[in-house]
C-alpha cells in the first residue's frame, strides 16, 4: 500500500479528466471495503444498496493499518452519521424548500417551520451533525442538530426565488465573519508547532517579526465559532495572548477573574 | 527504482499551512534547512501541481499558494493538502501513455496488441511511438494497482478499466457512495485513499450530469486537515510492524527551529544536520485528536519506550527482524505503560480530582456534556446541583492539563495540591494579560 503511487500523479489525473475517464485503484476499494465495516453504513445506504457494495467489494484485500493506530483525548462518537442526511441532502441539492418541526434548546419545539435548506454541517469537535438552513418567517439563518429535528417534509418553491435567498443567505454568512489576532508569548516559541496546530483547524495567517521574535496568528473565524476559538485560547493557557478582538479579550478577563474566583481565599 | 522521498515536500506544505505568510523566502528557506534556490524550485513544481489540478476551478490568478492553502471550510470541504499525494514525478511520455490505456479500456475489453496499435495511431511523432514490450509492462503496472482487470484465462489476455464499483450503481447510489466517502474519510482515519477515492467519485458524479453544487452539500467544521501529511508515513511503520522489522530514520525533533536537512551533494551548501539518526522497533502510532497530530511509538534498545511526533520522521527505512517473541514482549510492555496515558505520556501516574460546576442557566448542560464526551476513562460523581466531580489516575498532568484548563471557571483542581497552586497562579498571570482593558 503505498498512497504515493505514480497513478495519482497529477498530470495523468488531468489528462483523465480530459477524457472524462476514471482510475480507481484497489488501495481506494480495499479502503472503502474497510470503512463499511463502520456501523455508520447502515444509515449511509439503503440494505439493497449496502449488500451490493458488499458484493462487488468482496475480492478486494481490507486495509488491517487501524490495528497499529490508537486514537486518544478523542470526544465520544455520538454520531457519524444521521438517518436523515440522505433526505436533507437531496434537498439541498434540487434547492427544495422545507417544512422542518424540531426540539428547541431549552425545551418544547417548533413545528412546520418554512424555511431553505443551506449546508449540512459536521461538528468535529462535537462529533454531530447540524442543518444551517434559512427560517423564511424569521429571515434569518438558523443551526439545528439533526437529532432534534422530529420531521422535515418538502416544500415548493418558486424557481425565482431561489438565487434570491441564496444571494441572502451568502449576505448573512457574510455578515457573521469575525476575526482575531493571537500573538504567541516569546517564550513559548520554542512550542510554536504545536500552537500553530492548536489553530489549524481555523482560517488564519501567521505574521513574524524578526526583531522582536513575536508571531501573530490572525483568526478568521464565524461569529458561532467564538465559544470554540476561546476554548482553544484557554487550553493553550499562558503561550498565548489575544491582541485583536474586543469581545474575546473581554471574555478571556471574565474567565480569568471567575477562574481565580473558585478559588476563594487561596485566590487572593 | 529508487523510493522516492517527499519528505521535504511533507516539511514544506506543513509548514506552508501551519505558518502560512509568516516568513519571507530566507527565513523560510533557513528554518527548512534549505537553501533559498531549492526553496523557490520547490515552490515552482507545487504550484506547478496546484495549477494543473486546479484547472477546471475557479482559482484566482497568481494568488500564493500560501493563500490557496488557507483552510477555509466556508468555501469548500475538499482537502487541500491532498495534492502532497499526487506529486509522484514521471515522465511526460509515461504519463501520456497510462492515460491513453485507460482511455481506451474504460469502455471496451482489449488485448496488449490491440492497446498498442491504438497507442501507435494516437502517436504523431514517430521517434515516440512506444514498443509493444513497454505497452505490456504499463499493463502490468496498472494490473498491479487494480485500475485494470483482465477478464478472460487464456491468452491472449484482454484487459478492461476496473469501474464495476462504479458502473453498477444508479445515480441515486453513486450519491449515497460519494456521500460515505466524504463523511468517513473526513471524521475517520486513515483517510488518504478515502479523499483520492472521493475525488473519483466526484468525477464519475459529473460524467453522469451532477452538477458541482451537488458535492457541495456538507462541510467538516475544526477539522485537522494537516493530519493528512503524516499519513504519508504510516504504511511504511504498519509494513515494519506487520514484518516485526526495526525503522531507522532521522529525527528532526519539531521543538528546533530547523524542520528539514536536506543531504546537498554540494559541500557548500551543506549543513551541520540537526537531526538525530535513531532506530527503533515500531510497536503503534498514536493519533492524538486535540491537535490533530499523529506519534510514533516504539521500542529503542538503551532507551525503552520512545515517543517521536510523526512530523519530525525522514529518511525512513525498514531496518533488521527482531524474533516474535521480542516483540510480543515489547508490545506487552508498552500497553501496560499507556494503560493511563492521555495521550502518550508513559511516566508515573498521578490522581487528578477536579470539581466541574454546570452552567448556571437552564437548558443543556454543556459542561457535563463534553466531560463525559472527552473525559476518557475518568469518573463521575454527583455532588450538588450546582457542581460534580470527575477523578481520573493518568500518566503525570503535562497532557491533560491543557484540556481541563480549556474549560476555564467551570472547573477546579481539588487535587493534586501542588496543581491547584499551578492553576491559581497562571489564571491570575492569564488575568494580568487582560487587566489594562
Amino acid at each position: 500500500m503505498n498512497p504515493f503511487e505514480k497513478i495519482f500523479n497529477f498530470q495523468i489525473i488531468s489528462r483523465l479528466d480530459e477524457t472524462r475517464s476514471l482510475a480507481l485503484t484497489s488501495q481506494e476499494r480495499s479502503w472503502l471495503k474497510t470503512m463499511l465495516r463502520h456501523p455508520a453504513s447502515e444509515a449511509a445506504f439503503t440494505p439493497e444498496t449496502l449488500s451490493k457494495l458488499n458484493t462487488l467489494l468482496e475480492p478486494e484485500a481490507s486495509i488491517e493499518v487501524g490495528e497499529i493506530i490508537i486514537e486518544k483525548a478523542r470526544s465520544k462518537e455520538r454520531q457519524v452519521y444521521h438517518p436523515l442526511l440522505r433526505t436533507l441532502r437531496r434537498m439541498i441539492m434540487q434547492n427544495q424548500g422545507m417544512l422542518l418541526t424540531y426540539q428547541i434548546k431549552h425545551g418544547g419545539g417548533r413545528a412546520d417551520q418554512a424555511g431553505f435548506p443551506h449546508k449540512l454541517e459536521y461538528n468535529m469537535y462535537k462529533r454531530e451533525w447540524y442543518l444551517q438552513w434559512y427560517s423564511t418567517r424569521q429571515r434569518s439563518l438558523m443551526s439545528t442538530k439533526l437529532r432534534n429535528i422530529v420531521s422535515v417534509e418538502a416544500a415548493s418553491l418558486p424557481a425565482q426565488q431561489i438565487e434570491g435567498l441564496k444571494a441572502r443567505i451568502a449576505r448573512l454568512l457574510e455578515g457573521l465573519k469575525e476575526s482575531a489576532c493571537i500573538q504567541v508569548i516569546p517564550a513559548y516559541n520554542a512550542e510554536l508547532s504545536r500552537i500553530l496546530s492548536s489553530f489549524s483547524c481555523f482560517d488564519k495567517s501567521v505574521s513574524f517579526d524578526e526583531s522582536t521574535g513575536i508571531y501573530q496568528i490572525h483568526v478568521n473565524y464565524m461569529r458561532d465559532d467564538s465559544e470554540f476559538l476561546l476554548s482553544r485560547i484557554r487550553f493553550l493557557g499562558l503561550r498565548v495572548k489575544i491582541v485583536e478582538g474586543k469581545q474575546l479579550k473581554w471574555r478571556m478577563l471574565k474567565s480569568a477573574e471567575m477562574a481565580v474566583g473558585r478559588y476563594g481565599e487561596e485566590g487572593e | 527504482m529508487a523510493k522516492e522521498s517527499f519528505d521535504k515536500e511533507i516539511q514544506f506544505l506543513r509548514m506552508l499551512s501551519l505558518a502560512g505568510g509568516a516568513y519571507s523566502r530566507q527565513q523560510f528557506a533557513d528554518r527548512l534547512g534549505i537553501s533559498v534556490h531549492t526553496y523557490d524550485k520547490t515552490l515552482r513544481n507545487l504550484k506547478e501541481m496546484v495549477t494543473v489540478l486546479q484547472q477546471n476551478l475557479p482559482v484566482e490568478q497568481g494568488a500564493e499558494l500560501s493563500e490557496w492553502l488557507r483552510y477555509n471550510y466556508y468555501e469548500s470541504a475538499d482537502p487541500l493538502l491532498l495534492f502532497l499525494f499526487r506529486a509522484k514525478s514521471l515522465k511526460e511520455t509515461e504519463s501520456l501513455r497510462l492515460t491513453r490505456l485507460l482511455t481506451a479500456l474504460q469502455s471496451e475489453e482489449l488485448t496488449a496488441k490491440e492497446l498498442h496499435d491504438r497507442c501507435c495511431e494516437q502517436t504523431p511523432d514517430d521517434s515516440l511511438l512506444p514498443d509493444e514490450k513497454t505497452i505490456r509492462g504499463d499493463l502490468k503496472y496498472l494490473e498491479e494497482v487494480g485500475v485494470i482487470l483482465r477478464v478472460n484465462e487464456k491468452r491472449p489476455y484482454r484487459y478492461k478499466a476496473a469501474n464495476d464499483l462504479i458502473d453498477q450503481l444508479s445515480g441515486d447510489e453513486l450519491l449515497d457512495l460519494y456521500d460515505y466517502v466524504d463523511v468517513i474519510a473526513n471524521t475517520q482515519i486513515p483517510s488518504v485513499q478515502g479523499y483520492l477515492l472521493r475525488d473519483t467519485l466526484k468525477k464519475a458524479l459529473r460524467n453522469r450530469g451532477y452538477p458541482p453544487e451537488a458535492t457541495e452539500t456538507h462541510r467538516y467544521k475544526y477539522n485537522y486537515h494537516s493530519r493528512i501529511l503524516d499519513e504519508a508515513h504510516l504504511y511504511t511503520i504498519f509494513g515494519a510492524i506487520q514484518q516485526r522489522r526495526r525503522i531507522r530514520f532521522l529525527y528532526l525533533s519539531p521543538k528546533k527551529g530547523m524542520n528539514y536537512t536536506s543531504k546537498n551533494t554540494n559541500p557548500l551548501f551543506e549543513r551541520e544536520s540537526a537531526g538525530v539518526t535513531d532506530s527503533i522497533l515500531p510497536l503503534r502510532v498514536v493519533y492524538d485528536h486535540q491537535y490533530g497530530r499523529w506519534y510514533l511509538i516504539g521500542h529503542h534498545a538503551r532507551m525503552g519506550i520512545k515517543k517521536f511526533r510523526m512530523e519530525g520522521l525522514t529518511q525512513m527505512e525498514e531496518g533488521e527482524p527482531v524474533e516474535e517473541a521480542e516483540y510480543a514482549a515489547r508490545l506487552q510492555q508498552l500497553d501496560k505503560q499507556m494503560e493511563n496515558s492521555w495521550v502518550t505520556d508513559t511516566n508515573r501516574t498521578v490522581k487528578v480530582a477536579v470539581r466541574f460546576y454546570n452552567p448556571v442557566r437552564s437548558g443543556a448542560n454543556f459542561i457535563r456534556e463534553r466531560v463525559e464526551a472527552q473525559g476518557q476513562w475518568g469518573v463521575i460523581t454527583e455532588e450538588s446541583e450546582a457542581a460534580f466531580l470527575y477523578e481520573i489516575t493518568v500518566n503525570e498532568i503535562y497532557e491533560i492539563k491543557p484540556w481541563l484548563r480549556s474549560f476555564g471557571s467551570s472547573c477546579e483542581i481539588l487535587e493534586p495540591r501542588w496543581l491547584r497552586k499551578q492553576f491559581i497562579a497562571e489564571w491570575k498571570e492569564i488575568r494580568s494579560y487582560y487587566e489594562s482593558l
